[in-house]
């Protein structure tokens, strides 16, 4: 019996209150020696620093997710040691990247390098201030090499720092713990400094190392304290008294910033969809072959419900529509079955008419693939499918992706996968992923090996590999990864998709111009 | 009105002024202002037809120089100021100038305790029963109060319940006295435990009709001031009503007196007499409660007696119709010591379903050159509840804001079981307190306030709902002078419940009325554009304001050393080390780069290090002085080190 959407939320639901209220990891032992101290936990430092009752756009709260622990423990890394979000911060949106000191001393797992990066490269591209709460212990040491050296990895986070500031993103830090070896760059790069007295430090090398590489014999704070940083080096701006003060002393700071000119992208009124957004439980069925309208769907993440459908008659297999979300325009491409050379012809075309437009992309991907067949590939649906990555790819206006059913193949590239950077991934909690399905997989494998004689041998050799794409399909595992910024409530996609328009309305929209269409 | 009245000159200000001229200009009378030259643009100089400047409303010739100038046919002299000043009298009697108010003749007579009690004996009016002070101690009715002659301010005051103690105590009352006074002489009266301060309102006029306009009863009083005054009065029968109105209509014809006059008496709550105290030659600040029960309006019987009309009724006509309660609104912070209030009163709404005799208006700036006393809210009912619980209704909608008054004192006043039973005598309020309406209440309206501000001006996707993915919303965090946590949807401040909040806005004043845990409250809140709010609970101000956080006071500085700013001389050190001091106490001075310092104690504790003499040249940051908190909690308050 399949699990239905609303079975499929409530375990979401289960998972982020776990992680949230810190029964996930994060020691009751370690929770209670951080708040002992009159240090804030993580995710209560980041309501602190936010505008009263700003909602809190959190990216991956589920990274990390059944890693790093013995099996069957999901939460050995919760949020992979870091809370990444977007809120408000003096009325406007910011992004913070909060370590959590409870998990494993806030280092970094290769996880939470790759988490700290998205958040930047979210901010970057969505032109959003960044606010640095640091705790953390530096590079999780046991994991150095997935950590340190490549591209990708620890350094690339102050490369970031020094190439947002460049670009006039400011770069804020309250150090409001541990800032150790690397880590000392975060507040060191940033552009305003905040550090906690008795509580914060700073150094490159801490007294275990200095004593190995000097002999000299010093205590943490003589060494990086508060008040050797705020008073002697330099190092930091302000010296706060507590969390909640150098909270304070940050918001004070974000109220400086220059106010981003025009929004990119105006919003009108808004007007809440007729249709219950809760129905979303009912419409989609519990099995994923089972075929519905998603213009059902549509319907209860719009304003007023309503949509301006293009070519409804043409490639019906793709719902291609105008509509307004939080009043904010979008042009939303969404399957309605498999697509045909048809289908990617039309969303090209309208993709095509959103960048002319300057509308933002909304991809509702349920797509198991490209029609396959001799027919469809001798008429050249790879052609007019690579027409529709094409528009993906170069498309200039924001793009939006949320997975609300399959995720597979060919079809993940003309609906805006991950690579092709959409400005936000979100999964639905009954969402799969992977190449192809399963079943297709084993298949495909079972043939191009010659050793299987009888139906057990083939039936011994699919199994595992079925098991293997159950596992590594699931939205848990996908979020674990980052292959996605989050597992949403299908109720709350309505809400999300506003407010990664409004945060996107912060940068401008170059001009369109696209590769060769091949025809 | 007799024809040839057609100008009244009112010598006075504030509330007063402005209640005489409305009844003058209900006469058709031209209304006369006088003003200092602070009182330019006061309310009662622009209520009036015209205005004269003069040096000092209690400058006699200046303002009878006033009314010549403006040919005026009668002076109202209010109260205080020269309305009490014989002088006065004599010097517009001379002018052939009408007073509202008795002849010069009167107004010594009864302006001295001695001839007045003489003239009270004369009618056969009870006075406080006395001795002489050689007389036989086990003769008098104990207790008696020994008192020097001159005295006053308890200085010289003996309070004696025995004549074995009587000896000693006059001879101690007696040192006193000549110490503070140079003066021994002492008196002996009997001493009332408990009293009650009931006053008679009579009215005279040139032909020999004295009226009384029944009594008043005042004794929630604070040192003398009254505080709330109630017409009629809520302790006595019949029959002493009778014989205390009797009594004030006696003296009056005694003395020959004319207009408005009160006559004061002190009832002892043991034995249920009263005795008579003083008669006030002028009309009272309380007038309004005998106004509301009587129908009467008595500014403009003072006018009409003052211009020679008879009154026109008996005293069987003078009705006593339901009850009225007066409180006296002042600038001052009854909740901090009574300390007097100056500023600008930014905004002020008086209640619209009582009368309100004021001169307050949105604004005005308050000074302390005159008197504090702001306005009055009158409430009156069919009965003492029905104006109790109008008053308190009206206090709430007592709104001053940038200035503190006494308003929430009243309330709490007025609202207290012990008012609501009569059990508030003369001496109550200087050995109880009162409790202010809590700082929490006043925290959990101004939140709620800010919540619906803020969840109304933020519409779309940020709108602040707490929004969390897939999770409950966070509470709202509203910075006051403490974080208070809203929970909108669960309709909680602080974890406590307010229901069924109703809030509506004037001129950037939220009133919000809800029920918190159950209870009734009303609150105005003006938010801060920095932050926080002031708020009005219950006539009480509250300034909720969050600490700057990059200011000096909160930046951390809090170890309680006080380094050199500069390299410079310490010019003195005024503390010894051991010495225990409060925060921003003075510990000595330092001169650098020509400018003088102050070095001010960060925290309150025990001098431990002293760094410096005077005369020592001191490099910058050296430690001058440090100053020690028992048991040395980093405590978060602190201060700069300098100013």
């Amino acid at each position: 019996m399949a699990k239905s959407l609303a079975d499929h939320t409530a375990e979401l639901r289960e998972h982020l209150a776990r992680v949230r209220d810190g029964r996930a990891g994060g020691s009751e032992a370690a929770r209670a020696k951080h708040t002992d101290r009159g240090k804030l936990l993580v995710r209560d430092r980041v309501d602190r620093l936010l505008d009263p009752g700003s909602p809190f756009l959190e990216l991956s709260a589920l990274a990390g997710f059944g890693m790093y622990g013995r099996p069957g423990d999901d939460f050995a890394v919760p949020s992979a040691g870091i809370v990444t979000g977007i809120g408000r911060v003096a009325g406007r949106e910011v992004m913070v990247i909060a370590n959590d000191a409870t998990v494993k001393g806030g280092t970094y797992y290769p996880l939470t390098v790759k988490k700290h990066l998205r958040a930047q490269a979210v901010a970057a591209e969505n032109r959003l201030p960044c606010i640095a709460l640091v705790d953390s212990g530096g590079a999780f040491l046991p994991m150095q090499d997935d950590v340190f050296p490549d591209r990708e990895h620890f350094g690339r986070i102050f490369f970031n720092q020094a190439q947002m500031s460049a670009r006039g993103v400011p770069q804020v830090a309250a150090v409001m713990g541990s800032c150790t070896a690397g880590g000392a760059y975060v507040p060191a790069m940033s552009d305003e400094t905040v550090i906690v007295k008795d509580q914060g430090t700073i150094f490159l090398g801490g007294p275990p190392l200095v004593k190995a590489a000097t002999g000299e014999v010093v205590t943490a704070e003589e060494l990086g304290g508060g008040d050797v940083h705020a008073r002697t080096s330099g190092v930091v701006d302000h010296l706060a008294n507590d969390d909640a003060h150098a909270l304070d002393i940050v918001r004070g700071i974000v109220g400086t910033f220059e106010r981003p000119s025009a929004r990119s992208i105006e919003a009108a009124p808004v007007e809440e969809p007729v249709d219950d957004p809760s129905d979303l439980y009912d419409i989609v069925p519990a099995d994923t072959r089972t075929p519905y309208d998603v213009r059902d769907v549509i319907r209860r993440v719009v304003d007023g419900s309503q949509m301006q459908e293009f070519k409804a008659l043409y490639g019906e297999t793709l719902v291609c529509a105008f509509a307004r979300i939080h009043g904010y325009p979008v042009g939303i491409v969404a399957n309605n079955g498999i697509l045909f050379s048809e289908s990617a012809l039309k969303g090209a075309h309208f993709i095509e008419l959103c960048n002319q437009r300057g509308i933002p992309l909304v991809f509702l991907q349920n797509i198991s693939g490209f029609m396959v067949g001799k027919e469809y590939e001798n008429r050249g649906i790879a052609k007019d499918g690579a027409k529709l990555v094409t528009a993906v790819a170069c498309s200039v206006v924001p793009k939006f992706t949320v997975v609300i059913g399959g995720s597979f193949g060919a079809g993940n590239y003309g609906m805006c996968g991950r690579a092709y950077d959409p400005r936000f991934l979100w999964m639905w909690p009954n969402a799969r992923i992977s190449v192809m399905g399963g079943e297709q997989a084993a298949s495909v494998l079972a043939t191009v090996r010659s050793d299987l004689e009888t139906e057990e041998q083939v039936e011994a050799f699919k199994a595992p590999i079925r098991e293997q794409y159950e596992t590594q399909g699931s939205a848990y595992y996908s979020t674990a990864r980052l292959w996605d910024d989050g597992i949403i409530d299908p109720v709350d996609t309505r809400r999300v998709l506003g407010m990664a328009l409004a945060t996107s309305a912060n940068a401008p929209i170059p001009a369109p111009s696209y590769g060769v269409f091949r025809m | 009105m007799s024809e040839q009245t057609t100008t009244v000159l009112v010598a006075n200000r504030g509330e007063i002024a402005l209640r005489v001229f409305r009844t003058a200009q209900a006469m058709g009378l031209r209304t006369v202002a006088i003003h200092t030259d602070v009182d330019a643009d006061a309310p009662h100089v622009l209520a009036a037809d015209v205005a004269v400047a003069v040096p000092s409303y209690l400058d006699v010739d200046a303002v009878v120089a006033a009314a010549r100038q403006v040919g005026a046919d009668v002076v109202h002299p209010g109260y205080g100021f020269l309305s009490e000043r014989a002088s006065f009298a004599a010097a517009l009697a001379g002018a052939g100038i009408a007073l509202a108010g008795p002849s010069a003749s009167v107004m010594e007579q009864m302006g001295r305790k001695d001839a007045a009690r003489e003239v009270a004996t004369a009618a056969g009016v009870p006075v406080v029963p006395s001795y002489g002070i050689d007389d036989d101690p086990t003769t008098f009715a104990y207790p008696v109060m020994v008192k020097a002659a001159a005295g006053g301010g308890g200085k010289g005051m003996r309070v004696v319940r025995g004549a074995a103690d009587f000896a000693e105590a006059a001879a101690a009352a007696g040192r006193e006295a000549a110490s503070s006074f140079g003066d021994d002489t002492l008196l002996v009266e009997k001493y009332v435990e408990s009293g009650r301060h009931l006053e008679v309102q009579v009215m005279a006029d040139t032909h020999g009709t004295v009226l009384h306009l029944w009594e008043r009863d005042c004794s929630t009083q604070r040192r003398h001031q009254k505080v709330l005054e109630e017409a009629p009065a809520p302790t006595i029968d019949e029959a002493t009503r009778t014989r205390l109105t009797q009594s004030a209509v006696d003296l009056a014809h005694e003395v020959g007196y004319v207009g408005a006059g009160t006559v004061e008496f002190l009832l002892d709550n043991a034995t249920g007499e009263f005795y008579f105290l003083e008669m006030n030659t002028r009309l009272q600040v309380e007038h309004p409660v005998t106004e509301a029960i009587t129908g009467l309006d008595l500014v403009e019987l003072q006018l009409r007696v003052a211009a020679g009309e008879h009154l026109s009724m008996s005293q069987s006509e003078v009705r006593r119709d339901g009850w009225a309660i007066e409180a006296r609104v002042y600038a001052e912070d009854a909740f901090g010591g009574f300390l007097p209030q100056a500023g600008t009163a930014s905004h002020v709404s008086w209640p619209e379903a009582v009368r309100v005799d004021h001169a307050l208006f949105s604004g005005q700036s308050v000074s302390t050159s005159y008197d504090p006393m702001l306005g009055k809210v009158i409430a009156s009912g069919s009965d003492r509840e029905a104006a109790r619980s109008a008053l308190v209704d009206a206090l709430d909608e007592t709104v001053v804001l940038g200035l503190t008054t006494n308003t929430g004192f009243l309330r709490a006043l007025a609202a207290s079981d012990e008012f609501r039973d009569c059990r508030i005598d003369t001496a109550w309020l200087d050995v109880h307190e009162v409790a202010p309406p809590p700082v929490e209440d006043a925290r959990a309206l101004a939140a709620w306030v800010q919540s619906v501000a803020w969840l109304e001006s933020t519409t779309g996707p940020f709108a602040p709902d707490g929004f969390r993915i897939a999770g409950s919303p966070t509470a709202l965090r509203v910075g006051l002078d403490e974080d208070v946590r809203v929970d909108p949807q669960g309709s909680t401040v602080g974890g406590r419940a307010l229901r069924r909040p109703s809030l509506h806005e004037v001129d950037g004043i939220v009133r919000i009325e809800a029920s918190l845990e159950g209870r009734r409250v009303v609150g105005h809140v003006r938010l801060l554009r920095s932050g926080g709010a002031e708020v009005v609970l219950e006539g009480q101000r509250f300034l909720l304001r969050p600490l700057d956080p990059t200011a000096g006071a909160a930046a951390g500085l809090d170890d309680g050393r006080v380094v050199a700013p500069m390299p410079g001389t310490v010019l003195d050190v005024r503390v010894a080390e051991g010495a225990e001091v409060a925060e921003g106490d003075v510990l000595g001075t330092i001169e650098a780069m020509k400018m003088e310092l102050s070095l001010r104690a960060p925290r309150s504790g025990r001098v431990s290090t002293i760094g410096a003499r005077a005369g020592q040249q001191v490099p910058l940051g050296a430690v001058l002085f440090e100053v020690e908190v028992e048991g040395d909690s980093a405590s978060a308050e602190a201060a700069a080190h300098l100013a």
